[in-house]
């Protein structure tokens, strides 16, 4: 009797220790090299994509960029290490990599862009305003801001997408990359 | 005491291989996978625009709103598919991925020095019969060696501004998929 009980609750516990660990490592981009308040996505190159980053991409149905396309970096903390929140204001400061063109997003953590009034659920490298040494603040919130305005979610949990397109960064521990900062400012 | 921890040590060992046969598997019996999202998008072998990622409404996950999309999936069965669409003046690319929605090749317009894009993918087979009997018509043509049987294809282009949006979704609807038989 006692050892049906033992085998019984030994695989309760090995069938839940496994699929629930994997649904997390699956569930989202849980593997990838951090920079600042920044994780880059690993690649899904199909020579080279991790096991992970396949099931996560079958999982989702997600079209991720490619490995010679870009790289794409997500942040859903602040510098400070405090989760991203829509009832918060943020400032996104200094810096951005090397590339030909990059496209900033913000969403909730399910990947929905914010209705705005104004209808801009994007910002580009194209069209955001610098000072003379090519540094740039972005206002991040969900109340209108002058300057560079990406409008945010009025509440809940945010997460910011940085798409850096045709750049000549290679991925790897400890590289020296410049992302920008991003600074809280303020909470309602 | 020594009875349980055997258990444990047991349970763990077991709970690794549900874990790795879990995260290898799932790819063979996903049902979302970006295949089949797109399947609901139009018919294979044909360019289809999607809408434009926005406020409740993201067509694929994962795609840029600063970008049109326009996607195609295709299968080798039939033959060699051509890929063919101008070339827009500002950023665009063009990435092929294979039946598990993974990267396999792609061009963009720094790589393609604003010429139109003509590229053929064809299967291992198919490109050796194409090396046999070189048809004149292909000599422009990059020709991409497929690994598998089946794909899809997305042309994106940024829309630098709102102005301009109709001159990119005209180069981005140029944009052809098509079946090229070997004779």
């Amino acid at each position: 009797m006692r050892l049906v009980v033992e085998l019984f609750a030994s695989l309760v516990i090995a069938l839940a220790v496994g699929l629930g660990s994997a649904w997390y490592m699956v569930d989202g981009p849980r593997i990838g090299v951090g920079v600042g308040a920044w994780t880059a996505m690993p690649s899904i190159a199909a020579d080279s994509a991790d096991p992970y980053s396949r099931a996560r991409v079958a999982r989702s149905g997600e079209i991720a960029m490619g490995a010679g396309e870009g790289l794409v970096f997500i942040a859903e903390q602040d510098d400070e290490g405090r989760s991203l929140d829509g009832g918060c204001d943020y400032a996104l400061t200094g810096e951005a990599p090397t590339a030909r063109l990059w496209t900033l997003t913000v969403s909730d953590l399910a990947g929905r862009l914010p209705r705005a009034a104004s209808g801009r659920t994007f910002l580009t490298s194209r069209e955001i305003l610098r000072d003379i040494d090519g540094r740039f603040e972005i206002a991040v919130s969900a109340g209108a801001r002058p300057g560079n305005w990406l409008p945010a979610p009025a509440e809940g949990a945010l997460r910011l997408v940085l798409r850096l397109y045709d750049t000549p960064l290679a991925l790897s521990p400890g590289a020296d990359m410049v992302m920008p900062h991003i600074e809280r400012r303020g909470c309602r | 005491m020594i009875r349980t921890l055997a258990w444990a040590i047991g349970a763990l060992l077991l709970a690794g291989i549900v874990h790795i046969v879990t995260v290898i598997g799932l790819p063979r019996f996903a049902v979302a996978d970006p295949w089949q999202e797109i399947a609901a998008h139009g018919v294979e072998e044909s360019f289809v625009r999607l809408p434009r990622a926005g406020p409740g409404e993201t067509p694929l996950p994962g795609l840029d709103p600063a970008l049109t999309h326009s996607v195609c999936r295709f299968s080798l069965d039939r033959g060699p598919v051509r890929l063919r669409a101008d070339a827009a003046e500002v950023y665009w690319s063009l990435s092929l991925y294979d039946r598990r929605g993974l990267w396999v090749w792609g061009v963009d317009n720094r790589a393609a020095e604003q010429k139109p894009i003509d590229i053929l993918v064809a299967t291992d087979v198919q490109v050796a019969q194409l090396r046999e009997t070189l048809p004149d018509e292909l000599d422009d043509v990059v020709i991409v060696d497929w690994p598998g049987r089946e794909g899809f294809a997305i042309y994106k282009i940024l829309v630098p501004t709102r102005s301009q949006e109709a001159e990119v979704e005209a180069v981005l609807a140029t944009a052809r998929c098509a079946v090229a038989p070997i004779r």
